[in-house]
C-alpha cells in the first residue's frame, strides 16, 4: 500500500508546523490512514486511493485561515472534518492533500443565558454541550444517530437532520450564526443579518444558508453560536406494533396532521430488521414481534405531554396498533444513538452465519403522497443488488416526518443496506454505485431530493445533483468558482470540478 | 466486594427462545452460537464478565432516559386512561 507523502514540499510542511505547532501536524501511517474514510460506505479495497498526506490539529480560526492560506500558496487540496460520522463523502479526501482536523477546537467559549444562546468552537459534540447546559436547566436539542460522536462543524458542514427537529428543528435553524474561513483564507461571520444571537433579519443576503451543507468546498466552520433551549420537564415515547406497512403509512399522516406540538419524532419502521438481531434499536422487541412499527415522542412540560400523549394513543388504538409496552418503549428510544456506538451490524451471509455488516442509511427526501412507492422501488433496487452480490443485505426502510417544528408534508425515506465491506472489490463497489444512482433517481422522479441529511458527496448520487438542482447547479458553479478560486477546498466533491473547466469559464466570461 | 466464585468463571447456558436466538439472562437476547462459526467466532464469556457488559448497557440505557428530560412518562399509564375514558364514553 502506498504510503508516501504525494504532493507536499518539506518547506510546506515546515510552515504547517509553524502555525500548529510541531505536535500537531501528523504524517504518521496510522493518523492519514485512519482519517481517510468516514462513516459512509467505503471501498476499503482502495483504502489507500483517499489517504491525506499530511493531517493537521489547528486551535484557533486564526491557525485555520493561515493553513487555508499557506494550501493556496502551494496549490495543495484541504480537507476539513470534524467527527467523521458523515454517511456521505464530505471529509474523504479524494487528492491526497492537507486534511483540518477540528477536534481540538472544543471549547464552549459563552452560554448567554439572557439571549438564550451558546458560542461554542466547531469540535464540541453535541450530547457534551447538553451536558454542560444542565445546571442551567437548558438543552442543545440537534440530535442525529450520531448525537454522541459527531461535532458542530460538521453538523454545519452537512445541514444535517436531527431526529427531534420535528419539535426543535434542524442545524439550519439551531445554529443561529457561525464564523468562517473562506476558501481565501478571510474570516466571515454568517447568519441573518449581522448580530451573532440574531434569528431573523431581512438585512443583505442570507448567507448562513448558503454556507450550510458546504460540504467543505466552500471553506471551514470555526465558531458557532446557537440556540439554546429550556430542557423539557417529562418524555413520553411509544412504540406502537401494526397491522402492515400500508396501516403504518396511514396512521403516520394521521398523527402529523393532529397538530401536536410537543410531538420531537414519529416514525415508521418495517419491521424486516427484526428478523434477526443487528446490534441497533428495535432490539428490545422480542422474535415473534417481528413487524412494522409505529413509534413517537414526546417532550415538555407534563401537562402539554400527558394531554398529547392520551390524543395520540387514541389514533394508534383505533388505528389498531398494539403497545409494546413501556419496557420496549422506553429502552427502544433510549438506545437510539446505538448505530455509531456498535459499528459493524451483525448481518447473514447466504449460508445463515453471521456476517460483520457496515450499515448503511440512505437518506432521501420524499412528498408523503409518492412514500409508497418509492419504498417498493427502493426495495427492488437494494433486493436485486444483494441477490446479485453477497456482500449487500437490504435490512429495512424507516421513514420520518422531515421539516422543522412539525410533523407531514415531506419525509425522510430511509433505506438500511448492509455492506459486507472486508469483501468489497471493483465489481461490487461498481453495482453499489449504480444502485445509488438509481436510488437518486427515483427520489428525483417522485419530486424528492437525494439526500435529506447526509449530503450528495459518494459516488453514485454525484452524477445525479445536475438534475436535481435544474441551473440552480450552474449557479453552485459560479458561487465556488468565485469564492475559491484556485480549487482548493476539497476538490473534486460534488462535481464542481465542472467550475474550473474552460468551456464553463468562456460560458461566464 | 464479592470474592472468587467459581461459578462467576463460567460461561452460562443459553436457552434456545426462537430460531437464531438465545438467552443467557432474562431480556438480554443473543445470536445463535451456532451462527457464529465461521466468518465471526462467538467467544466464551465468564459469567462475571457477561454481567458487567448487561450491566454497562443498562447504565448506559438509564442515563439516556435523563439526558434530555427530567423524567419518563409511563405509556401503558396513559394508554389505560385512553381505554377506560373509551369505555366510559360507551356506556
Amino acid at each position: 500500500m502506498a504510503t508516501a507523502l504525494r504532493s507536499i514540499p518539506d518547506a510546506a510542511l515546515g510552515e504547517l508546523r509553524s502555525i500548529c505547532g510541531e505536535a500537531f501536524v501528523l504524517t504518521d501511517r496510522s493518523a492519514r490512514f485512519n482519517r481517510a474514510r468516514v462513516s459512509t460506505a467505503f471501498p476499503v479495497h482502495r483504502w489507500a486511493d483517499f489517504v491525506p498526506d499530511v493531517v493537521v490539529l489547528p486551535a484557533t480560526a486564526a491557525e485555520v485561515s493561515d493553513i487555508v492560506r499557506l494550501a493556496n500558496a502551494w496549490s495543495l487540496p484541504v480537507v476539513p472534518r470534524a467527527g467523521g460520522t458523515g454517511i456521505s463523502d464530505g471529509a474523504r479526501p479524494l487528492r491526497g492533500g492537507i486534511l483540518v482536523d477540528i477536534k481540538r477546537m472544543d471549547q464552549i467559549l459563552e452560554v448567554d443565558l439572557a439571549n438564550r444562546t451558546a458560542t461554542v468552537q466547531p469540535g464540541v459534540n453535541m450530547r457534551v454541550l447538553t451536558d454542560y447546559l444542565r445546571p442551567f436547566g437548558l438543552i442543545y436539542p440537534d440530535q442525529p444517530g450520531s448525537y454522541s460522536q459527531s461535532l458542530i462543524g460538521g453538523r454545519i458542514g452537512t445541514n444535517g437532520w436531527s431526529m427531534v427537529g420535528g419539535r426543535y428543528g434542524h442545524p439550519r435553524d439551531l445554529v443561529v450564526s457561525f464564523e468562517m474561513v473562506l476558501p481565501t483564507g478571510d474570516i466571515v461571520r454568517v447568519g441573518d443579518g449581522g448580530g451573532k444571537s440574531i434569528r431573523k433579519s431581512s438585512s443583505g443576503y442570507q448567507l448562513k444558508h448558503l454556507f450550510m451543507g458546504h460540504q467543505g468546498t466552500l471553506g471551514i466552520a470555526t465558531e458557532a453560536t446557537v440556540e439554546v433551549v429550556t430542557r423539557p420537564e417529562c418524555e413520553l415515547p411509544a412504540y406502537f406494533a401494526v397491522e402492515d406497512w400500508m396501516a403504518g403509512y396511514r396512521v403516520l399522516g394521521t398523527i402529523a396532521h393532529e397538530g401536536v406540538a410537543t410531538l420531537s419524532r414519529v416514525f415508521l419502521y418495517d419491521g424486516w430488521r427484526l428478523e434477526y438481531p443487528l446490534s441497533e434499536p428495535l432490539d428490545f422487541i422480542s422474535p415473534g414481534q417481528a413487524v412494522p412499527c409505529v413509534g413517537f415522542a414526546l417532550h415538555g412540560i407534563e401537562e402539554e405531554v400527558r394531554g398529547a400523549g392520551k390524543r395520540l394513543m387514541r389514533v394508534l388504538s383505533q388505528a389498531g396498533g398494539r403497545y409494546l409496552g413501556d419496557e420496549v418503549s422506553r429502552f427502544e428510544w433510549a438506545s437510539r444513538y446505538d448505530r455509531y456506538i456498535q459499528p459493524l451490524h451483525l448481518g447473514r451471509a447466504r449460508d445463515g452465519q453471521v456476517i460483520p455488516m457496515y450499515g448503511h442509511a440512505q437518506d432521501a427526501a420524499i412528498p408523503y403522497s409518492e412514500l409508497p412507492t418509492v419504498r417498493q422501488k427502493y426495495e427492488q433496487i437494494v433486493r436485486s443488488l444483494s441477490e446479485r452480490h453477497e456482500v449487500f443485505l437490504f435490512e429495512e426502510t424507516a421513514v420520518h416526518p422531515n421539516g422543522a417544528f412539525r410533523a407531514g408534508g415531506d419525509y425522510n425515506m430511509e433505506l438500511r443496506v448492509g455492506i459486507w465491506e472486508q469483501r468489497l472489490n471493483d465489481e461490487s463497489w461498481a453495482a453499489w454505485v449504480k444502485a445509488k444512482r438509481d436510488l437518486a433517481i427515483v427520489a428525483i422522479e417522485h419530486g424528492g431530493s437525494i439526500s435529506n441529511g447526509h449530503g450528495t458527496v459518494c459516488d453514485g448520487e454525484v452524477d445525479v445533483l445536475p438534475l436535481e438542482l435544474g441551473h440552480a447547479f450552474e449557479v453552485m458553479k459560479k458561487i465556488k468558482r468565485t469564492l475559491d478560486p484556485n480549487n482548493v477546498m476539497n476538490p473534486g466533491k460534488m462535481g464542481l470540478d465542472a467550475a474550473y473547466e474552460s468551456e464553463f469559464r468562456d460560458d461566464d466570461t | 466486594m464479592r470474592g472468587w466464585l467459581l461459578a462467576d468463571q463460567i460461561t452460562p447456558e443459553p436457552t434456545r427462545v426462537a430460531n437464531g436466538w438465545v438467552m443467557r439472562r432474562d431480556g438480554v437476547l443473543e445470536v445463535d452460537p451456532e451462527l457464529m462459526r465461521t466468518y465471526v467466532r462467538q467467544q466464551d464469556m465468564p459469567r462475571w464478565d457477561f454481567e458487567r457488559i448487561v450491566t454497562a448497557r443498562q447504565d448506559y440505557l438509564q442515563s439516556m432516559e435523563t439526558h434530555m428530560a427530567d423524567r419518563v412518562l409511563s405509556g401503558a399509564e396513559i394508554l389505560q386512561q385512553v381505554t377506560r375514558e373509551a369505555a366510559d364514553a360507551d356506556r
